[in-house]
């Protein structure tokens, strides 16, 4: 990875498509999804064919309301659809229906946490602008087959929020924290699901370079149809180092758009400003101009999960989660409701929950073969909870509470009906074990540890824990073997 | 007011070719359907168009999935095509 | 011959049909005789499938027989223009590029005709893509008016006026974007009706200027042509723009005799023939004699309606017509090569020159640095335009004038001036403009050539506009007349 000098600094833009959680498309009744025969999933509408018409999908534009919510921004009270005319053959009507002038979301921030010096040190955070988002239409896919290339229509018409950012990032860093936010949000908020192996989420990256301190920004050049956020980032990287390197040895940069090839991790050049599309941009007649109602606007701020990072901060500083278990149960809002739902029941320590729920419960819910979705979890957070609280009681050890995760896991069944069924409660019967105590430390094999012990070495005393366990078939609790041990010890 | 008419760029833009007496024809007459417009360049017009209609929400579908064409209706319809797809010339990377 | 079929009225022979005195076969039988016989002399139809439409009026008559008939129009064929899909015909808009296509999908008014139990009948011969007002453009034949056949019949929907004015069929479909409706009733000697914008569904109907196109019912009579506009009126989720019928009536209503008719000031200068002026005034006469109040109205920006009309109708058409490329459906070129070649080969073979011109011009008006002088500035004329009719028409019931300056022209007499063509919309263009109602009726001959004139109302006053038509049509010869063939 090339570093940028510290005398240059990079500026970055984002246009970001994300695929809308719909079931029909944006303008036509037709059904879209990931892996059908190819053309399956097109009708007259979204073929272009002759008379067709575009009706808007509700759904789409309150899915692109709800966004606009999440990041703050104001929705206006009306918004339009233009048209794009350019001929391409995957576009049916060669004009693709999409917001200039009067988008759907105006504004709006997203907050970004850049990654920390380590794991469990959380990093800086930033807010990030978002000028604009508009609702529009995808196009069909191409592919190439021997001499010629075959069209797919299947995903034409698939509802598209495009989400343009500010030229507020400044690092590739930052570009792939707003990614990873932003997708956070779009699918906690069940506004898209970012899929990015099934093309759901495709970026547009602008990126300029300056010298530090410059107050205008550099000629940029838009690197299109990234589909990973590992490609932004490496876009990023490489386009920063490709114009340092062209204004360094005295040439300017071309307002270029660009390509990536992602196999060669290689940017190119796909055409130049004089190339640039006259896309002839006018109101579409077919759709006459939106007004939202208030009232919509209000029932689908209810729908506003809390932010992320919002909750990450309640997590730290109410319930005094360590960094590393907060910023992991926040980044699926199911597995966060899920842990709340599990502290709900026993509120006296969410630590000790958190760590079950982030540490095993997510690592034996994706090991499972095939793994199993926290929504089919074969135990309760009720029950975690109780789990937690017989720990937290002392009727089991923290050891013993590992093989009864386990066995809840494996059986769906409650803690405290584990722990009696295996005999598992731990024996506090303090005249009992005093007893087995007393004729462990009888037994001349263990004199030396003793002997050790009295004249001042602490850590003796663990030699004598083992036998006791070992006498109790693990049933003693191990705080009081200590206590009583340490009192006949004297 | 039709200065800077170029026929070869609209051409290319509207993906028609001409031969060169249609775009001497075209050329005169689209400069004096032009010409003919110059009442509309010199009107005294309101600062904005508005009177398009609105709609409110009511008029948008509901997100039901309705019935397709089907792969099979959609090559019979094609010029060409292969495996369910439509076919074309090889496209190469951005051409448009 | 009083009594053949091909002369009688769609309400006439709705009569007969519901009486069982006539079967929809023997109607049918006897209009296709008709067509085979006639319709090669000026090419009102380019497509009619006889066995199809044989097979709809057994439908038909079996429906009747079961008791399940569909109300008036049950049994009865309409013609179709070639611009409004119906599935599993023809969808050419008698262009090159559309000549491979067969509908896989009907159209709103497609469905509404079916649901109706008329006979869908045959396609239309029009303007390619609508872009006319002769049926000279048409890539297959060129009509001819049946009143004289050196002379065009009008357009776009020349094929449907044609053929009502030579008894092929007793109703028909057009479409009219700045008078394609009117103006071919007008040169035919029919009765032609271009609904509110937003009345009738726009889907299914090839798109020439989506904000203008609207489709809208033809025939001999204002009686029969309110009949077909009410089977087409009703709302329809599949058009954005469509806000179906109003509760009010579609049907001639109220009296018209209380109408006040507003006449624009100077319209006989626009290069009005003297007969189209006598016959028109003699109708502002007819209506001053039975009681209506007529006054002059201003209409100060009617010389601004052609140049906006040309560029807002181009402008969308240059876009509308971007899908049309040899890709998915239609004409693909044989020349090979990159798809830039492939698509430009195709739409440069498959659209004819009016096409091409109004493609070029509208791409012209939307180009980059020239919007804002063209494209933009024909909004804000419409605008203006519009303001002024509703504004005329708060103090008139209907606004009067011919429907065309001329009549009928000869074949060829204007092919090489385009601008001269576009200015024989000049009355028909504001209604568009405006999305009013406004209805041709016949009013007189020229000669052997029928003239009509032109009545506009506000926003869904069609049944006012049917009224007064009706009205004038009880008191003259001009119902039911047609072409000596
Ligand atoms: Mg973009
Ligand atoms: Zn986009």
């Amino acid at each position: 990875m090339s570093q940028v000098p510290s005398d240059w600094e990079v500026v970055i833009g984002l246009e970001v498509h994300v695929q809308l959680r719909t079931r029909a498309k944006v303008f036509a009744s037709s059904p879209w999804g990931f892996g059908q025969e190819p053309n399956a999933q097109v009708d007259p509408v979204v073929l272009g064919l002759p008379g067709t018409l575009p009706v808007v999908n509700r759904e789409a534009v309150e899915k692109a309301v709800l966004f606009g919510l999440v990041v703050g921004a104001e929705i206006p009270e009306r918004c339009a659809w233009d048209r794009k005319n350019y001929f391409y053959p995957d576009n049916p009507k060669n004009y693709q229906l999409t917001q200039k002038d009067f988008p759907v979301v105006v504004g709006g921030r997203v907050e970004i946490e850049l990654p920390g010096p380590s794991r469990n040190v959380m990093g800086e955070h930033k807010s990030v602008r978002i000028h604009h988002a508009h609702l529009e239409e995808d196009v069909g896919k191409l592919s190439h087959a021997g001499g010629g290339s075959l069209i797919d229509y299947n995903r034409a018409g698939v509802p598209l929020l495009e989400i343009v950012t500010e030229p507020d990032l400044r690092s590739a860093a930052e570009a792939e924290a707003f990614l990873r936010s932003l997708v956070a949000m779009l699918t906690q908020a069940g506004v898209a699901d970012c899929d990015m192996e099934k093309g759901q989420l495709r970026c547009d990256c602008n990126v300029s370079v300056r010298r530090r301190g410059d107050a205008q920004l550099g000629t940029r050049t838009e690197t299109k149809n990234l589909n990973s956020i590992s490609s932004v980032r490496d876009t990023v990287i490489y386009e920063a180092a490709r114009q340092i390197r062209e204004l360094g040895a005295g040439r300017s940069i071309a307002q270029e758009t660009r390509g990536w090839n992602a196999e060669l991790a290689r940017g190119y050049v796909l055409r130049d400003k004089e190339d640039a599309h006259d896309y002839r941009y006018f109101p579409d007649p077919d759709i006459p101009a939106l007004k939202i109602s208030r009232e919509t606007v209000a029932r689908l701020a209810k729908q506003v999960p809390e932010n992320l990072y919002d909750r990450q901060r309640r997590y730290v500083e109410k319930l005094g989660l360590p960094y590393t278990a907060a910023s992991v149960l926040v980044a699926d809002r199911v597995l966060a409701e899920w842990f709340e739902a599990a502290v709900a029941a026993h509120p006296a320590n969410p630590s000790g929950v958190a760590n079950l729920v982030a540490n095993d419960l997510l690592r034996d819910l994706t090991a499972a073969v095939p793994p199993i979705p926290l929504s089919a979890c074969p135990i309760r957070p009720a029950s975690l909870a109780g789990l937690v609280k017989l720990t937290d009681e002392g009727v089991i050890s923290k050891q013993q509470a590992k093989e009864v995760f386990t066995e809840m896991f494996n059986t769906g069944q409650e803690a405290a009906a584990i722990v009696d069924a295996k005999g598992l409660r731990q024996n506090s019967d303090t005249g009992e074990l005093e007893k087995i105590i007393r004729e462990v430390v009888a037994d001349p094999s263990v004199a030396k540890s003793i002997a050790e012990y009295r004249a001042g070495n602490e850590k003796a005393i663990n030699a004598l824990k083992g036998p006791i366990m070992k006498r109790t078939q693990g049933k003693a609790n191990p705080g009081l073997v200590d206590q009583l041990l340490r009192r006949i010890l004297g | 007011m039709a200065e800077g008419f170029d026929i070869d760029h609209l051409a290319k833009l509207a993906r028609l070719s001409l031969t060169a007496e249609e775009k001497a024809l075209y050329a005169s007459q689209l400069g004096q359907i032009l010409g003919h417009f110059q009442t509309l360049a010199q009107a005294d017009l309101p600062a904005t168009a508005d009177g398009a209609r609105v709609v409110d929400e009511s008029v948008l579908r509901s997100d039901e999935p309705g019935p397709i064409l089907g792969a099979e209706v959609v090559t019979r319809i094609a010029p060409a095509s292969r495996d369910g797809q439509i076919a074309v010339p090889r496209v190469v990377d951005d051409e448009s | 011959m009083a009594d053949a079929l091909h002369e009688l009225s769609a309400a006439e022979l709705g009569r007969r049909l519901a009486s069982g005195a006539l079967a929809s076969r023997a109607l049918c039988e006897a209009l296709i005789a008709r067509h085979q016989a006639i319709n090669d002399k000026f090419g009102a139809f380019t497509h009619l499938d006889e066995a199809d439409v044989l097979a709809q009026a057994d439908a038909s008559d079996a429906r009747r027989k079961a008791g399940q008939g569909r109300g008036p129009l049950e049994g009865i064929p309409v013609g179709i223009k070639d611009n409004v899909a119906v599935k599993g015909q023809p969808l050419t808009c008698s262009s090159k590029m559309l000549a491979p296509l067969v509908s896989p999908y009907d159209s709103h008014v497609a469905e509404r005709l079916r649901a109706a139990g008329a006979i869908l009948f045959g396609r239309l011969n029009m303007d390619e893509f609508a872009m006319g007002s002769s049926t000279e453009n048409s890539a297959f034949r060129k009509a001819f008016n049946p009143w004289d056949l050196e002379r065009i019949p009008g357009g776009s929907s020349g094929g449907s006026a044609a053929a009502l004015a030579a008894g092929l069929v007793p109703l028909a479909l057009g479409s009219d974007t700045g008078g394609s409706i009117r103006q071919p009733a007008s040169h035919c000697g029919v009765v032609g009706l271009k609904p509110t914008y937003g009345l009738i569904s726009r889907f299914g109907l090839v798109a020439f200027a989506s904000s203008l196109d609207q489709i809208g019912p033809m025939a001999r009579s204002v009686e029969d042509c309110a009949l077909l506009l009410d089977a087409l009126a009703s709302a329809d989720a599949r058009d954005m723009t469509c806000f179906g019928p109003s509760d009010r009536a579609l049907t001639p209503a109220g009296d018209a005799r209380k109408l006040r008719i507003g006449v624009p000031k100077g319209f006989l200068g626009k290069g009005v023939a003297p007969e189209v002026a006598t016959a028109v005034n003699a109708a502002v006469e007819f209506y001053r004699s039975q009681g209506c109040a007529v006054s002059e109205v201003e209409l100060p920006s009617a010389d601004l309606a052609v140049p906006t009309y040309y560029v807002v109708a181009t402008a969308e058409a240059s876009s509308n017509l971007g899908r049309y490329d040899g890709v998915r459906y239609g004409h693909r070129s044989a020349v090979s090569g990159t798809p830039v070649e492939m698509m430009t080969a195709s739409r440069s073979e498959g659209f004819g020159p009016e096409v091409k011109r109004r493609i070029l011009l509208g791409t012209f008006v939307l180009s980059a640095g020239y919007a804002d002088a063209y494209y933009v500035r024909a909004l804000r004329a419409r605008a203006k335009i519009r303001a002024e009719y509703l504004a005329a028409l708060a103090g008139v019931d209907v606004l009067l004038t011919p429907t065309v300056p001329t009549p009928a022209f000869k074949v060829g007499e204007k092919a090489a001036d385009p601008l001269q063509l576009y200015l024989e919309d000049v009355f028909t263009i504001p209604a568009n403009l405006a999305g009013l109602p406004a209805i041709s009726v016949p009013c007189g001959k020229s000669g052997r050539l029928p003239v009509g004139f032109h009545l506009v109302g506000a926003p869904l006053s069609e049944s006012k506009l049917l009224a007064a038509g009706r009205l004038f049509e009880d008191a003259h010869g001009y119902a039911h007349q047609q072409a000596p063939l």
